[in-house]
């Protein structure tokens, strides 16, 4: 499937988001949250806790229904048909997604199979060459640190290729050692092909800045700010945000 | 062509579960101790009323316990490893029709239900009905036992995705699940005990019981496979 994303001032538009709404019982974790984002770009969400940050985030996975709102995604409305979607969407999470007793090549041949119908043989190989797991692509991921699993979850995310990259706080858990890792495997990933586009959840505000494109703070399920990284400086954005979460916005 | 992947998919999703399981036998051993401690309770209950009682009368009600609580445990256990580390978003993600995904997880169920009454079945005969007089017809149990079964592995795993993100997932399973399968039971209580008892004349009750069984087994599929949708995305 080849889905086009809109345009705005001849940009192509991968994520247009318009008054989302998302309503658990009495409360209200989305509340009219409104952005979008080219094709290509990478944006870091920033909040609080409680801000709705993951429903955003898996409302956008196609994994969760707004209460109210529009969501097109590549072009596609993302509520309409998100069967047509599924294949064009990866999800990096804090939870690998994997199966433990599997071995590293059985999972991303079973993930595979899910989008090919069966395993794609020639990008798995390539894949766990990316991640560096070439070597371990026999073992069972129960026998991997917790740095491994994160990128043989970054090879599982991409299996099918997607041109939208969901990450939900994927530094979780990470040494330094392993972020510094997942932060370069991701850079890689990034070039491999430039029109992917990239959406990630994070607390760290010092590590999510310095990957993105496009910035975005959240807070009481409200868009606050969402500027281009290149034209805000770092230490204004940082104020913004403590100050957003200071003076209890969040 | 999508039926054709839709196949290739229910097979990728089987595959991957009777994988694991014949690599960790963490369900299928777990059903099976468990229905062998049901077993042991039961003698111990038996033991004291000596031969005062003929166990053929109440067999299929104490066989039909021991195959709800085992099932239980395994339905309990059977989303475990969808949901420890996320897989089941994992599959969501995936363009797989989400009925797709519920009949092979309910294949599965029925797959390892299946291989448990295989081996405590025989260990219910050996431990409570070898010295009773067994009716010739003892041998059609196993119909009420595939078709209660396939209703049990269906409704089962419509019910545990439903709580497998809920507190107290366990209790709330057996909550619902007892409640919602009574009707299938009773049927297959009922025929089962018609077939141990050999009664001539009876055999009509036999086989209502049977389709009564088979006609809930094709109401409530149907119903799980239309509602799974909604159920994974609520």
């Amino acid at each position: 499937m080849t889905a086009e994303g809109g345009l705005r001032g001849g940009a192509v538009l991968a994520v247009e988001v318009d008054g989302l709404v998302k309503q658990f019982g009495n409360r209200r974790a989305l509340d009219g949250a409104s952005f979008s984002l080219e094709q290509g770009a990478f944006l870091s969400i920033f909040g609080p806790n409680g801000a709705g940050k993951t429903t955003l985030l898996r409302i956008l996975a196609t994994l969760s229904r707004p209460t109210r709102g529009t969501v097109r995604l590549l072009g596609v409305d993302a509520l309409e048909e998100p069967e047509r979607l599924r294949s064009q969407i990866g999800l990096i999470s804090h939870k690998s997604m994997l199966y433990g007793d599997l071995t590293a090549y059985e999972n991303l041949a079973f993930f595979s199979s899910l989008y090919d119908g069966a395993p794609n043989r020639a990008r798995i190989d390539e894949l766990l060459r990316i991640v560096e797991l070439d070597h371990r692509r026999n073992d069972c991921v129960r026998t991997f640190s917790r740095g491994m699993q994160q990128r043989l979850s970054i090879a599982r995310a991409l299996v099918n290729d997607p041109a939208l990259v969901l990450l939900d706080e994927p530094y979780s858990g990470l040494d330094p050692h392993a972020v510094e890792l997942f932060d370069e495997l991701i850079g890689r990933v990034r070039t491999e092909r430039p029109d992917r586009t990239f959406v990630m959840v994070s607390h760290d505000l010092e590590k999510g800045f310095r990957m993105c494109s496009h910035a975005l703070i959240l807070a009481r399920g409200q868009v606050v700010v969402m500027a281009e990284k290149n034209r805000v400086r770092r230490d204004a954005f940082r104020d913004l945000y403590l100050a957003t979460v200071g003076m209890g916005v969040a | 062509m999508a039926k054709l992947s839709a196949w290739r998919q229910y097979k990728a999703l089987l595959a991957k579960d009777v994988r694991q399981e014949l690599r960790t036998r963490e369900m299928l051993v777990s059903m099976g101790v468990y229905a062998v401690l049901v077993l042991t309770v039961y003698g111990a209950a038996l033991a004291q009323v000596g031969d005062r009682l003929q166990v053929v009368s109440f067999a299929a009600g104490l066989l039909w316990a021991l195959i709800v609580f085992t099932s239980l445990l395994g339905l309990n256990r059977s989303f475990g490893r969808e949901t420890e580390t996320g897989c089941l978003d994992g599959i969501l993600l995936a363009p797989v029709d989400r009925a797709v995904v519920f009949l092979a997880k309910a294949t599965t169920n029925l797959l390892f239900l299946l291989i448990v009454e295989v081996v405590v079945v025989p260990l219910f005969f050996l431990f409570f009905l070898s010295g009773a007089e067994l009716a010739p017809t003892t041998p059609l149990i196993a119909l009420p036992l595939l078709v209660g079964t396939v209703g049990v592995a269906g409704m089962g795993t419509l019910l545990s995705t439903m709580t497998i993100n809920t507190r107290g997932k366990d209790v709330l399973l057996a909550i619902l699940f007892i409640p919602v399968v009574f009707p299938l039971l009773y049927a297959c209580v009922s025929a089962t005990g018609v077939a141990f008892m050999g009664v001539e004349g009876t055999f009509g009750t036999f086989w209502t019981s049977c389709g009564i069984a088979f006609g809930y087994d094709i109401v409530m599929i149907a119903a799980a496979w239309g509602l799974y949708e909604f159920v994974v995305s609520a």
